[in-house]
């Protein structure tokens, strides 16, 4: 930094207005941290401002200041990350875009623009309003447009619908030197050259800061239900799984838990889980156009689930009972959360699954550690938990970590499918990434932001 | 284990509340914006005539009015639990309001002949009334106990409740045949099985219209003909949203204002 934060404020005041520039440490406090669990969060800069622009010329002006003055910049969206990505842990700028969040729905072409700031639920309601749907769900729809789109954010509904890089057709960026580009548009084909703006979608704003998005919106399913599939054999729960997608259903969601975490969330909320027998279970959100499709989509995964030894499966069909079931799903974390280290999202090729899961039970009788375990079945995607003990971190919390993490890559899998490298995952990127992929990446980080002042100390060290 | 119980389930489809569109202009509920489901009260009615047929053995009949797409409720009652449902449809029970409508439903009670129990759930949440449960009782000559939030005990020939009228409760034992009108305390309605699900597609219901039980009923009193009730205006409230304000400037006016205002707002005194 050429100079100091007083300095940085006066001139942050000058481009959005004094109103707009926050330099109160307990005003921006919800801003220093993420969701990440307490006991590995790391620690906020003591010297910030936070800078809250109301339109891309403003967030350009900013950029190009803090790039001529070398003050690095941490773009905030809802905060919602689990590995630290938004934390602000040098000196410098926190850039919050909430002030933009505007969303514009194309009906004819199926698609929304949506500016970085505007939230996932505000999307979710938009897209309603219109009959349209948009159905990625990554759990907090506090999240933001410009958060998701950085993290490449994914979720419970990814089976049928993909992630969020499946959702971006377009966007708006600002480079440090405060330019602005257009990348993509509403088009379905795109060749000119590199593809530019899908290096930006995951990117974990170290390239540039995204200030607009146009995404893909699908019609509003007419029809959908939730079910339950309870087994007492865990291999048969997750056997079961390729065998519905082979049977030619495509349900939005296809979630393995636990019943134990089930309980521990459904009672953190005042609720009571519906099935109390199984302690393996599948939750299996499906939608389609017509009832007939969609009850012909369930004898189909009724019939599997016999097969595979399912016990009584139960169904959900109204609104209100579908979302119950989707919220407790949505708080084992937010549950777990008190007494958890760290949250893991390892992923395997989907038939590699089961694998991976008898690792970390061996793993867990070996540590004598409790290892909660659920997540997106349907597309390999596993969240461990590593638990505190007597409230506290256990000393073999890393080791753990290190075997969890070679096991999934031993398996064909990555170390993170959906929360990224962020602070938190720096060191095992680097192990398990080769030194010609790391160097490619730094090459283009050089490339984008010369002067590291975007998001500094994430995805390198 | 005491002979078998006959309960009769009264149910109505309404549009799902999370999902309706409401007409601002009209007051009309735009009932083709969101899809039909059973009137979430009415749900407890179920389940709780389900608990009735777990402890001590029961048929369950659940009744419906309405257009020929309630038959979608009543398979789901069927799913739910209930052993046969009958449709009541007609252009001629049309327009009804809580007077016609009940006593449409207390004709084709007395038509299915003998009844020990029939629950309701308290009001709907379309139409937010709460008349048609003792309404039906009064058409049929029978005790009713309203807002029941707990059944205590059930035998052969009578049922132990506890109702809550107002602040006070009422434990009240109502002997057969009678109605009860449930809150959404009674019980926590369960999800249905999938199986049941997919056999209730295929269930039969039985449809009657006016004619079904002309041998009992007055025409004349059926729909809007019966309806006494017009509705001479529709108002609806202006839904507050959330205001925010920011004090800034001098510590001891700021606060000074912010009292102000809490106090124009009744928040404080």
């Amino acid at each position: 930094m050429r100079i100091s934060i007083k300095e940085v404020t006066e001139g942050l005041k000058s481009i959005v207005g004094e109103e707009w520039v926050i330099t109160e440490r307990e005003s921006m406090e919800g801003y220093l941290r993420d969701e990440t669990p307490d006991a590995i969060r790391p620690k906020a800069a003591e010297n910030l401002v936070l800078v809250k622009p109301s339109s891309t010329r403003e967030v350009s002006e900013i950029l190009r200041y803090a790039n001529e003055m070398l003050v690095p910049v941490f773009p905030v969206g809802g905060r919602t990350g689990l590995v630290g990505g938004c934390v602000p842990i040098e000196d410098g700028i926190i850039l919050s875009l909430e002030r933009m969040n505007k969303i514009e729905v194309d009906v004819e072409n199926l698609m929304a623009v949506a500016e970085a700031g505007a939230t996932l639920g505000d999307l979710i309601k938009a897209a309603d309003e219109a009959g349209l749907f948009f159905p990625l769900h990554p759990g907090d729809e506090g999240a933001q447009i410009g958060g998701l789109i950085a993290t490449n954010a994914g979720g419970v509904r990814a089976v049928k619908y993909g992630v969020m890089r499946n959702y971006v057709k377009g966007v708006e960026i600002i480079l440090p030197t405060g330019e602005i580009l257009n990348l993509g548009g509403m088009l379905i084909k795109n060749n000119m050259g590199y593809d530019l703006m899908h290096l930006i979608i995951g990117s974990e704003g170290t390239l540039c800061v995204v200030t607009k998005a146009i995404l893909k919106l699908y019609p509003r399913s007419r029809y959908s239900v939730t079910l339950i599939l309870p087994f007492n054999k865990r291999e048969d729960a997750i056997r079961a799984v390729p065998e519905i997608l082979r049977s030619g259903v495509t349900p939005l969601a296809i979630e393995y838990v636990g019943l134990k975490e089930l309980n521990a969330a459904a009672n953190h909320l005042g609720e009571e889980w519906p099935v109390q027998s199984g302690d393996a279970q599948l939750l299996i959100i499906l939608s389609g156009s017509s009832e007939d499709e969609v009850y012909s989509a369930c004898e189909r995964i009724s019939e599997v689930a016999e097969k595979n030894n399912a016990g009584e499966a139960l169904i959900a069909e109204t609104h209100d009972e579908q979302e119950r079931i989707l919220k407790v799903r949505s708080n084992i974390y937010t549950a777990l959360k008190r007494d958890m280290v760290d949250i893991l999202d390892a992923t395997v090729p989907m038939s590699r699954l089961l694998d991976l899961m008898i690792k970390i039970d061996e793993l867990s009788k070996r540590y004598g550690a409790y290892l909660p375990v659920y997540g997106h079945a349907g597309d390999g995607n596993l969240h461990v938990h590593v638990m505190k003990e007597n409230g506290e971190v256990p000393s073999y919390a890393d080791d753990l970590k290190g075997e969890i993490y070679e096991a999934t890559v031993s398996l064909g899998g990555v170390i993170t499918g959906e929360h990224g490298v962020g602070r938190l995952r720096i060191k095992e990127f680097h192990r398990f990434l080769s030194e010609k992929e790391r160097n490619l990446m730094r090459e283009i980080k050089r490339v984008f932001d010369p002067n590291n002042i975007l998001n500094p100390g994430k995805i390198f060290p | 284990m005491i002979n078998q119980l006959n309960i009769i389930v009264l149910l109505k489809q309404v549009p799902d509340i999370e999902k309706v569109k409401f007409d601002f202009k009209t007051g009309r509920i735009d009932r083709s914006s969101a899809e039909a489901v059973i009137n979430p009260f009415d749900l407890n009615a179920l389940e709780a005539a389900v608990e009735i047929k777990e402890k001590v053995g029961a048929r369950i009949t659940a009744i419906s009015m309405g257009p020929k797409t309630a038959e979608a409720s009543l398979r789901d009652a069927i799913a739910r639990g209930a052993d046969n449902a009958i449709l009541l449809t007609d252009k001629r029970f049309a327009g009804a309001d809580t007077l016609a409508t009940s006593y449409t439903l207390a004709c084709a009670i007395r038509k299915v002949g003998s009844y020990d129990l029939v629950i309701c759930g308290e009001k709907t949440i379309d139409g937010d009334t709460a008349q048609v449960g003792p309404e039906v009782a009064e058409f049929l000559g029978v005790p009713h106990v309203a807002y029941v939030e707990e059944i205590r005990e059930v035998k052969r020939d009578r049922i132990l409740v506890k109702s809550k009228m107002g602040r006070n409760y009422y434990i009240i034992e109502l002997k057969f045949p009678g109605l009860i009108t449930v809150t959404k305390d009674v019980n926590t309605p369960r999800l249905p099985s999938l199986k049941d699900k997919i056999r209730s597609r295929k269930a039969e219901i039985t449809v009657w219209n006016a004619d079904s039980f002309s041998d009992l009923a007055d025409e004349r009193y059926f729909g809007a003909a019966g309806s006494p009730t017009t509705v001479a205006k529709v108002y609806v409230p202006k839904a507050e949203r959330r205001k925010g304000k920011i004090f800034r400037g001098d510590l001891e006016r700021a606060a000074k204002e912010i009292a102000t205002v809490l106090r124009e707002a009744h928040v404080i005194r």
